[in-house]
């Protein structure tokens, strides 16, 4: 979940704010490049962006007898990378800021770049890594997403490790402190996401392939083979 | 012939176990409460720097629900808004893709 108003220190709030404006910024000219080139990703953005909407509107319980949101990010950022997953982001956790007291704005500039900056990265990096390997691409994405998912949780508790050092034991401590309560509880929701969001793009292989090799997600013979598989 | 659903199939399987985990979870933890992790953080916060949880004010005024039955409402408006947005674009490449088709 993220940091809640008031939570994080002013300077804190700052400061995560300056490092999200330019990612927003940078996502908007991404955002500006990709439908001049195609306007036909404009239904696919309406995909990703959808289940954002979707998965991170549901609180789900969790092991450690508290609830917590899946994110959503990791197809997002598979099919437009990082950046534009920013832009998404950004809409969810204004709405929720506005009309939930989930967040706030000052905290917003933290929670875009856990939930929207470092997650997709780290997915997109993990899908760039993985994108031409004999991998299978349905694992591939489940993973991207899962790790999305976690990284967003532990940037959460990094961010407010940092804006409260322990005594004894200082960032480092803190930090493991809130991934307890952040990131432990988000494992059992990541899975889920992401054999969820995995399957979300088998549907989209199947009806919509042209898209996926236009904008050169994957490579054509691997979508050509899970489509004959199927 | 290969099995088709495989990927389905898991899916099955993780969300009845998710399913499984929770009935489990919550009726033999006594002490699970199920609240949001963010308001367990916030706690450990207050706990921390030895505030009490009321004294961390907005910085900026923000509108609260003022119950939890119109912060459920505005989050299934949220889901909603998500979901007419996945279903419209389905529909809309399952229309393309039989045109394309010939049918």
């Amino acid at each position: 979940m993220h940091i809640m108003e008031g939570f994080l220190p002013i300077q804190w709030a700052i400061f995560w704010w300056l490092l999200a404006l330019p990612c927003l910024v940078f996502g908007i000219y991404r955002l500006k490049k990709v439908l001049e080139a195609d306007r036909e990703s404009l239904p696919l953005l309406g995909v990703t962006g959808g289940f954002i909407f979707i998965l991170s509107s549901l609180k789900l319980p969790s092991v450690t007898g508290s609830c917590s949101h899946p994110t959503g990010t990791g197809l997002s950022a598979v099919c437009f990378g990082p950046w534009i997953t920013t832009i998404i982001c950004a809409i969810v956790l204004l709405f929720q800021s506005l009309f939930l007291a989930h967040g706030g704005f000052s905290v917003l500039g933290a929670n875009l770049i856990s939930m929207g900056v470092v997650g997709p990265v780290v997915g997109y990096l993990v899908y760039r890594a993985l994108r031409y390997s004999r991998i299978n691409m349905y694992f591939t994405v489940f993973l991207a997403c899962f790790l999305a998912d976690i990284f967003t949780y532990f940037t959460t508790s990094l961010e407010l490790a940092l804006a409260y050092p322990a005594e004894v034991g200082g960032v480092a401590s803190s930090f493991l402190l809130f991934s307890g309560i952040f990131a432990l509880t988000q494992v059992p929701l990541a899975v889920v996401e992401g054999i969820v969001l995995a399957l979300v793009f088998k549907y989209i292989v199947h009806l919509k392939p042209d898209i996926l090799l236009r904008l050169k997600i994957f490579p054509e013979e691997k979508i050509i083979t899970a489509r004959s598989e199927s | 012939m290969v099995f088709r659903y495989k990927l389905e199939f898991v899916a099955g399987i993780a969300v009845l176990m998710f399913c499984i985990i929770f009935i489990y979870t919550s009726s033999t933890m006594t002490n699970a409460e199920f609240e949001g992790s963010d308001t367990i953080g916030s706690a450990r916060i207050a706990e921390m720097t030895g505030n009490a949880e009321e004294e961390f004010q907005p910085f900026i005024w923000q509108w609260t629900p003022p119950s939890a039955e119109v912060e459920s409402g505005l989050f299934a408006l949220q889901a909603a808004i998500g979901g007419i947005m996945v279903g419209w674009v389905f529909g809309y490449w399952k229309g393309q893709m039989k045109r394309e088709n010939g049918e």
